[in-house]
């Protein structure tokens, strides 16, 4: 077993020194790779960097983007490391411990983490996962799923809704909470694509059913966008354009009982409401030397108000089974709350940019520049999605 | 259903045995003779702990209802809604949890008995399914 202080190496001893980002539409009329683009060189540009000083690309498995495009596409002619991290929306916090890992070990000085997708206008997440005749086979197992109906993100996370409900007697409202409560921060940031669109509990009950319990806005936007950030070490960080955000500790830790297979056989492991943030957060927190009760605000990957339910339970933010009236009681809101969650409306309401969003903003409000400001935040849990093997971080704002 | 169903891969070595058994009328699922515990998805070493010594067994298809959803939101011609997606704890195996689909929006309650039933699709390919009992 290995003791807390195995990782005490490296805490705090990178920083996220650059941000970027491309407008978030529901059609961008540009190629995925002219958005990544974008993205990067915006973050260059925040950081104070050129192409010349990047030599690490780090890159999403799902995007279209290869490492090989970006490094062509951005004219980086020092690059010396590059890595595809995966699964989808788990791997964000994730690639950026790989990027970590990468400037500690001396294989890059400043790492490009990005990712990019028309998630709207080209291909749709939201859609059927296997339209094609036959499913299954060479272990993505969608053959004890697909043949049934069972097609879609949405029917995937109703069926956790659904247990949620029975298990802890969760309600409707409760999810609607999650959902308003995404929109009221999305209302106050002028980058998120819902806003100027208020939401309340009325309007979240009439909307259609998806797959039941799940609603239209208990699902995350289809986004076509991109955002990137730029990893070095602290040190250099200081020396660079903006307040470094602090790298307190990453996690990337599997479910319990788990197997292979993209989200749907999530239904069959161990613990379908735990999934692989139960072992994420005790990862998590040794290794960051901090626990829930330290951290000021939360990005929490919220593909479905289950999604970010569930997380708030097993990050510790509040008690096993309590996510309802926990985010009912406004906890979850930046007027106010204990812990306030997406203060950019995240995945539901800012724009789904595959998690790589929630980091951007965890910057933002550590160097104390986000829209919806947290007081003097110093602490901010970032967490990517909860199947598969998942990922979170510890951002710190530099003293 | 006028549109062919979406049909499982039936030749995949880890999982294909579950499909051959059906087509015969009898359900299994993976056993694991070190722990005792089962396994769903099927594969060669178990999930719980790690051993190699696993083996299918076939199993009264009797279980209760873990969770569902009715899908409203139709997404493919051959799935038109409203159906429900039922997961449902296999009585002899309390790990082992197995995907049904019951028509319409039926009125459902959490561990309430469900019963198998093996659905063919035509040409060989059988599908265990679920239904209330």
């Amino acid at each position: 077993m290995a003791r807390a202080d195995d990782y005490a190496p490296f805490r705090d001893r990178c920083a996220i020194a650059g941000i970027g980002r491309t407008e978030f539409s529901r059609d961008s009329g540009r190629s995925e790779l002219a958005l990544a683009t974008e993205a990067a060189r915006a973050a260059m540009a925040d950081a104070g960097l050129t192409a010349d000083d990047i030599d690490g690309v780090v890159r999403c498995q799902m995007d279209h983007n290869s490492a090989s495009a970006m490094t062509g596409a951005l004219a980086l002619r020092n690059v010396g490391f590059s890595a595809d991290v995966a699964v989808g929306g788990d791997a964000p916090c994730a690639m950026v411990g790989v990027a970590v890992a990468a400037v500690l070990s001396g294989q890059a000085r400043h790492v490009l983490v990005y990712r990019s997708l028309n998630g709207r206008s080209e291909g749709r997440l939201g859609a059927a996962i296997a339209p094609r005749p036959e499913a299954g086979g060479h272990g993505n197992y969608d053959e004890f799923f697909t043949p049934y109906g069972l097609l879609t993100a949405p029917q995937s996370f109703a069926l956790l809704a659904r247990r949620h409900m029975i298990e802890y007697g969760t309600t409707e409202e409760h999810f609607g909470a999650v959902a308003i409560a995404c929109r009221e921060h999305a209302n106050r940031t002028p980058h998120a694509q819902m806003h100027g669109k208020p939401l309340d509990m009325t309007q979240y009950l009439a909307s259609r059913m998806i797959s039941d319990p799940l609603r239209l806005f208990d699902c995350c936007l289809e986004t076509d966008g991109a955002a990137a950030v730029i990893v070095t070490t602290a040190e250099r960080a200081k020396d660079l354009a903006q307040p470094p955000a602090l790298i307190r500790a990453t996690a990337h830790a599997p479910a319990t009982g788990m197997s292979g297979g993209m989200m749907f056989p999530s239904i069959t492991w161990e613990e379908p409401l735990k999934l692989a943030p139960r072992n994420v957060a005790r990862q998590l927190w040794a290794r960051a030397g901090l626990g829930p009760q330290d951290m000021d605000v939360a990005q929490i990957y919220d593909c479905f108000t289950i999604s970010l339910m569930l997380q708030l339970e097993q990050y510790g933010l509040c008690g096993e089974g309590e996510s309802g009236p926990f985010v009912a009681s406004g906890a979850i809101s930046a007027d106010g709350g204990s812990i306030p969650v997406n203060t950019d409306g995240g995945n539901m309401s800012g724009g789904y940019i595959h998690g790589l969003n929630h980091i951007v903003e965890g910057v933002r409000q550590m160097r104390g520049t986000a829209d919806v400001q947290v007081k003097d935040a110093e602490t901010c849990l970032v967490t990517s999605g909860p199947m598969g093997i998942s990922s979170a971080m510890v951002l710190r704002r530099a003293a | 259903m006028t549109l062919p169903r979406i049909r499982p891969a039936t030749w995949d070595r880890d999982t294909g045995p579950f499909f051959a058994a059906a087509a015969e009328r009898r359900l299994v699922y993976k056993h694991c003779n070190a722990c005792g515990r089962g396994n769903h998805v099927p594969t060669p070493s178990c999930r719980f702990c790690g051993s190699t010594d696993t083996a299918w067994r076939e199993a009264e298809g009797k279980g209760t209802l873990y969770t569902w959803t009715t899908v409203t939101h139709p997404v493919h011609p051959a799935y038109p809604a409203p159906y429900t997606v039922v997961i449902v704890t296999l009585e002899a195996a309390p790990d082992v949890r197995l995907t049904g689909s019951v028509p319409g929006a039926p009125d459902l309650a959490p561990g309430q008995p469900m019963e198998v039933w093996f659905e063919d699709l035509g040409e060989g390919c059988v599908l265990p399914n679920w239904r209330p009992a």
